[in-house]
């Protein structure tokens, strides 16, 4: 583990303080580019630990288990302040802030629910029938799961859903203390 | 309508899954230690009690009372929620991966949680249309969304509390849990579900 610590901006810095907070490791670096898999908390909470207690996050990747749920869950960092000085296996402490987190969870379920509700309020109005109802509300998720879709765009576009690195992670740091 | 709205308080506060039901407690305690980790919860929750509510009840009107297969409920109910979270999980990771990344976390916890089949019971014996189940369901993840954010909030602060050793973490977690209880008792008689 790398003793050198980069240089926090300002905005890192402000983003430390109201951000959620989490460890990832370096799997891959591509030129500019570093992509990173988020360590798992186990039963026991000792992610960076888990090889020894039965549930490690390093078996082979196959349907269902750990680490293919893992690597779904890998993202990159675009130009991550003093990227030169990261090495693959190397882990970093990542953040998003909190009101990009409550952003995408009321995009990602709160959109398609009140699209959902509203249309089946609507043709139960109009209808009164509960198959009817139970079709005009299946497409009124369907028509917020669009408009998700639309927003969720809006938002990476806008890069507020984009995770920020804060700092290196202390060897005895799991994502249990973070 | 006035039945409606009094259904839809009932369930969320007056018969609160958590504190009057007991149901999803686990989740209660297990993700409860920051606000906006319990946000995230339980709109994940309320998104997969809604939408696997509205297939437990076509199913169980169209299939299980149809054909008298009543008895297949609960294990039909259990393998729908499964689907229901894995429909989740793969419509958002295909809306947004990003989104995915960020919020996929909460979703294999779901598929455990016995909120979401404790409800799908309590649809079935309510007896209720289709719009009204739905709503129920809708009413009840939001109660049990509530009490988590308001959990998470006095966990929060409780950090910051000079608690004797004693009741240090889980001990003093639970004694507020059931003052938070006693304090939800006073919905009781605004209506009933």
């Amino acid at each position: 583990m790398s003793t050198h610590t980069p240089n926090l901006s300002p905005a890192n810095s402000n983003a430390a303080l109201r951000s959620v907070e989490g460890i990832a490791r370096v799997v891959r670096i591509e030129g500019d580019q570093a992509w990173l898999e988020p360590e798992q908390t186990t039963s026991c909470g000792h992610c960076a630990s888990s090889a020894s207690c039965g549930v490690s996050s390093r078996e082979e990747a196959g349907i269902g288990t750990v680490t293919s749920r893992l690597q779904a869950r890998r993202f990159h960092l675009d130009n991550p302040a003093g990227i030169s000085g990261f090495r693959e296996g190397e882990r970093l402490v990542v953040g998003v802030s909190e009101r990009a987190l409550l952003n995408a969870a009321l995009t990602a379920y709160g959109l398609p629910l009140l699209f959902a509700l509203v249309a089946g309020g609507l043709t139960q109005a109009a209808y009164g029938e509960d198959l009817t109802t139970m079709l005009g509300m299946s497409g009124g998720l369907a028509l917020g799961l669009l408009a998700a879709r639309l927003n969720a765009r809006r938002l990476a576009a806008r890069g507020d859903l984009a995770p920020r690195f804060l700092r290196r992670a202390r060897p005895d740091e799991t994502c249990g203390t973070v | 309508m006035k039945e409606f709205a009094l259904m839809m308080i009932g369930a969320a506060l007056v018969n609160n899954v958590i504190l009057a039901r007991f149901l999803g407690l686990c989740s209660f305690m297990g993700v409860t230690t920051r606000v906006d980790t319990a946000a995230g919860m339980g709109l994940a929750t309320t998104f997969v009690i809604t939408v696997s509510s509205m297939a437990d009840w076509a199913v169980q009107t169209y299939l299980l009372d149809a054909y008298g297969l009543g008895f297949l409920r609960t294990v039909t109910f259990i393998l729908i929620i499964a689907s229901a979270v894995q429909f989740t999980e793969m419509t958002i990771k295909k809306v947004s991966p990003t989104l995915f990344q960020m919020l996929g976390i909460y979703l294999p916890l779901i598929t455990t949680n016995c909120a979401v089949l404790g409800v799908a019971l309590l649809l079935v014996e309510g007896r209720m249309g289709f719009l009204s189940a739905t709503m129920f369901a809708f009413a009840s993840s939001v109660g049990y969304s509530l009490v988590m954010i308001i959990f998470a909030g006095l966990r929060e602060r409780l950090v910051l509390a000079d608690v004797p050793r004693l009741f240090a973490g889980p001990p003093i977690a639970f004694i507020v849990a059931g003052m938070l209880a006693m304090a939800f008792m006073g919905f009781s008689g605004i209506a009933t579900s």
